[in-house]
């Protein structure tokens, strides 16, 4: 396999990291398309790394970011292409929520805060179901629904923390294999 | 707020999580709940923030920080978004396959099952917080079906939010 340059690695997770939207899913798949095209990372170690991914705590996307570029280059590689990818997207976030902030007292950004705020509930509502829905196999729902209805029961109703909910699960997933 | 306390809140939040946003459930609960440096406007804001612009579910966090702390606070999240990630490092050179056990995969998955359910729990107070009228509860039903059952990118459902205040505005 080609070994890239530092600054080629870079430069593909930085335009990666800015011009794709809608979360992981989207850059994992365009990350993958341009390693195959470049030789520079194998199907099997690409399994591996997005099969660890899933199992990392924190953003998948990342972790997988991070093991791409240590199976390419090693740290640096892991560094350059979380670094990359982070930095210039983390601007952008910062430059919209100064915006909001400047603008939160005129009407009119007021009026399309509003219904911002109401579409950034319901994308986390949705998220929160597509999360299940995309685990669920046919005949096989019982599991993904219940362990979520009873965190969130867990968490709304009963007012345990969100660490003890997860212990809970884990501890749950433990004992109750998938099938 | 301090600096490292900041990263260390922020950090324990994004550790305790396997998908982006399912680090808000405890945001909410040490920023909104227990600090009160928060509001769950504020929050909702944040995640606004990180659904408009590219990159990763999780980058509102660097919103939260900048919220919290101004540009020292955004730094402070961005660290914590970024550090979980490099744990892949050594479970690569260590777990490698052994990841793959069905035991290790039952238990990642429960966790993540179990990350949905708090995702929905922390968004029943800001829902009750963003629906001041039938407009705001329109919109975030239509998100909500739009991003469960289509395979629309959550950047069309932000600018459609966007241009439904304006017209609502001039209208």
């Amino acid at each position: 396999m080609p070994r890239p340059r530092l600054s080629a690695l870079s430069h593909l997770f930085l335009r990666v990291g800015v011009t794709v939207f809608g979360g992981g899913d989207p850059t994992i798949a365009i990350l993958q398309r341009e390693f195959y095209r470049r030789d520079w990372l194998s199907p099997e170690k690409f399994a591996i790394a997005f099969g660890l991914a899933r199992l990392t705590p924190g953003t998948n996307v990342l972790a997988f970011s991070a093991a791409a570029g240590w199976y390419i280059l090693g740290i640096a590689g892991a560094l350059a292409a979380v670094l990359a990818s982070t930095i210039p997207a983390s601007l952008l976030v910062i430059w919209l929520t100064r915006a909001y902030r400047l603008t939160a007292h005129y009407p009119l950004a007021l009026a399309i805060a509003n219904t911002l705020l109401a579409a950034a509930v319901g994308t986390m509502l949705g998220a929160a179901v597509l999360l299940v829905r995309t685990q669920c196999k046919p005949g096989r729902w019982l599991r993904p629904v219940a362990i979520s209805i009873a965190a969130f029961v867990l968490a709304d109703v009963v007012k345990l923390t969100p660490l003890e909910v997860i212990g809970a699960a884990a501890v749950a997933g433990f004992f109750w294999p998938e099938s | 707020m301090n600096f490292v306390v900041l990263y260390l809140l922020l950090v324990k939040a994004t550790l305790t999580s396997f998908s982006g946003l399912a680090s808000l459930p405890v945001v909410r609960n040490d920023f909104v709940q227990h600090r009160h440096v928060l509001t769950d406007r504020q929050l909702a804001t944040a995640v606004a923030a990180g659904r408009i612009g590219p990159g990763p579910l999780g980058i509102y966090v660097v919103s939260v920080g900048y919220l919290v702390d101004g540009t020292p606070g955004a730094c402070a999240g961005w660290l914590a978004m970024i550090t979980p990630a490099f744990l892949i490092i050594p479970m690569l050179r260590f777990l490698g396959v052994r990841a793959e056990h069905p035991r290790a995969r039952a238990v990642a998955r429960a966790v993540l099952f179990a990350g949905a359910g708090l995702m929905a729990s922390a968004a029943v107070p800001l829902a009750r917080d963003a629906i001041a009228n039938p407009l705001p509860l329109g919109i975030l039903v239509v998100s909500f079906l739009v991003i469960a059952f289509a395979r629309v990118d959550s950047l069309w459902v932000m600018l459609g939010a966007a241009l439904a205040g304006l017209v609502s505005f001039y209208f």
